[in-house]
């Protein structure tokens, strides 16, 4: 299939080479030219804009930073007028935000899919990340071969923003599951209980999720490398709670871990991996 | 002094007639010709009408949107304000969209005071507000005799934007504090004591506030009939969380505080007064 690709960043630099390798022919623009070097060495070819990218194509995927950028970029490709084009946005932004450029695009003529993705840039490179996708049957269908060398678990949710409220969701049970096995981990320290064994008898309870495995072998390591940065988390926790005010939803779990994000950021530990949380605790606690 | 009032609700329409009162020549614009009704003024067709025709103007209005769009839109103050005139807004909305104003209207030498106010109704009626204000110090003792008719404590915070964060503090202390009595009125009851004789005896000591006598009284009452609107509140603590998250502070009782008023939109007692935090902690006991 012809593809162009927007956004070469850490996740969609490998997402762009993994639909080469699936055989698709893949144009790319990026706007630092120089992050879209690689993917022409693999094969892809280079645009100029992103309208430009967007020209005969079937299918365009964009995984920028935010609202504004993914609303920009789209505006560019709705430009080119390729018609029965399907455009795919793959970033973490408010579902709100999507319904008005799914609503924006089918003015012009573009079936918009919101497709933001779970499992970070080591699923990225793998080719294993979850897909959770908004959208029109006939827009998804379009999109799913592309979805195929992208994802493993690939879950077509519903209409329009329906892909991002899932991905809101997958945040909020996230956040807080890293933050529970933070404050688990700050319990069992402070009380002087060996928190690796702590982990390894949680591991075969009721407990067990893949936060208090992965995410807490990397507390007991202390190894604070993203992994997904704070600050990404906090962003898409605000969009949580942005949406919750705009709906009249109580959520106070959220609203608790979304400020221990934002006091993460606001005292320098935006760069580093979520699991980071665990610092904020012990520097709460006295016991850094 | 010619002074043009924009915004004539519960707040402005006794502000606008105290100045009126005060000898001076009145001029409106209203979204709504009817809210004009019965008020001794010229009536301008667009907000840039009544700029042209006023040294002075005031408004009070309720979001960021709003503002800006009566300021800078098409038919805004902007272009009609002469330069040297002064526009004092009374609302309350973002710092940053505060500054933002200041700055396009100064480009073209048009002077502004984000000025927002604390009392409510009865504090507007009675002219008893309290102005906290961020801008030119100079400017604000131009316009400080007119200050003198809405209001009792009248404090230059900054420059602008200033009198905006100084509104939001107010906000975060006061319904904060109306949710730590609201919670106290609940547990009092649930525990089968008489929340009358509680609130009485808590007015003498360490914890009287003027929330305490007038919000705990409200509820002792059950009389959830708005003074200030909840939604507003509601409005308030977007603004105050969005500038929190800015700052990278994390605030988190406001967030709690904030989820409760989520509730209380969803329960359906946006319009009711803010007392009615209440009747949220009473929706939780429900089925119990």
């Amino acid at each position: 299939m012809k593809i162009g690709f927007i956004g070469l960043g850490i996740m969609g630099r490998p997402m762009a080479l993994n639909l080469l390798k699936g055989g698709h022919q893949v144009s790319v623009w990026a706007r630092r030219a120089e992050s879209m070097q690689p993917l022409l060495d693999a094969g892809a070819s280079g645009a100029a804009s992103p309208a430009d990218v967007a020209r005969d194509q079937e299918l365009v995927i964009s995984m920028v930073a935010d609202a504004p950028d993914v609303a920009e970029v789209m505006r560019g490709v709705a430009s080119a007028g390729t018609s029965g084009l399907v455009a795919v946005d793959m970033s973490t932004i408010a579902p709100a935000a999507a319904k008005a450029i799914h609503e924006e695009l089918a003015a012009a003529g573009v079936d918009f899919v919101d497709a933001p993705v779970s499992g970070g840039e080591v699923g990225a490179i793998a080719g294993t990340l979850s897909i959770m996708a908004g959208g029109s049957d006939a827009a998804f269908a379009r999109a799913e071969p592309a979805f195929a060398c992208l994802g493993k678990n690939i879950v077509h949710v519903g209409g329009p923003g329906a892909g991002q409220v899932t991905k809101a969701a997958n945040q909020i049970v996230t956040g807080m599951g890293v933050l529970a096995v933070a404050e688990a981990m700050a319990f069992a320290s402070k009380n002087g209980v060996d928190c690796s064994k702590v982990r390894e008898a949680l591991l075969g309870g009721f407990a067990y999720t893949k936060i208090l495995e992965n995410h807490g072998q990397r507390m007991l390591d202390r190894n604070f490398k993203p992994g997904f940065k704070s600050w990404m988390h906090e962003k898409d926790l605000n969009i949580v709670m942005q949406t919750a005010h705009e709906l009249g939803l109580c959520l106070p779990g959220s609203a608790a871990t979304a400020q221990m994000f934002n006091a993460m950021v606001g005292s320098g530990l935006g760069e580093e991996d979520s699991i980071a949380v665990l610092k904020l605790l012990e520097n709460l606690s006295g016991q850094a | 002094m010619k002074i043009g009032f924009i915004g004539l609700g519960a707040m402005g329409r006794p502000m606008a007639l105290h100045l009126q009162a005060a000898g001076h020549e009145l001029h409106v614009w209203a979204r709504r010709p009817a809210s004009a009704d019965g008020l001794p003024a010229t009536v301008h067709p667009t907000p840039a009408a009544l700029g042209a025709a006023c040294e002075v103007v005031f408004t009070v209005i309720t979001s960021s949107a709003d503002v800006e769009g009566v300021a800078l839109g098409d038919s805004g103050l902007i272009h009609g304000m002469a330069p040297g005139s002064v526009l004092v807004d009374c609302s309350t909305i973002a710092p940053d969209v505060a500054r933002r104003i200041a700055g396009q209207l100064a480009e073209k030498g048009i002077h502004m005071l984000d000025a927002p106010v604390s009392g409510g109704e009865q504090g507007a009626i009675a002219a008893t507000l309290a102005i906290m204000a961020g801008g030119d110090a100079a400017v604000l003792e131009r316009v400080r005799p007119l200050l003198e008719k809405l209001g009792q404590r009248i404090v230059h915070i900054g420059p602008n934007g200033a009198g905006q964060v100084a509104k939001a503090c107010n906000q975060m202390i006061m319904v904060a504090a109306i949710e730590a009595v609201a919670e106290a009125m609940h547990l009092a009851r649930a525990a089968g004591v008489d929340p009358a004789k509680v609130k009485q005896a808590l007015a003498g000591g360490s914890a009287g506030s003027r929330v305490l006598d007038i919000m705990g009284q409200r509820m002792v009452d059950r009389d959830f009939s708005a003074g200030i609107e909840a939604r507003l509140h509601h409005k308030d603590y977007g603004l105050v969380l969005a500038a929190a998250r800015q700052s990278g502070v994390p605030v988190a009782l406001t967030a709690s505080v904030a989820q409760q008023l989520n509730a209380l939109m969803a329960l359906g007692f946006g319009k009711d007064d803010t007392s009615s935090l209440l009747r949220v902690l009473e929706a939780g006991r429900r089925g119990v």
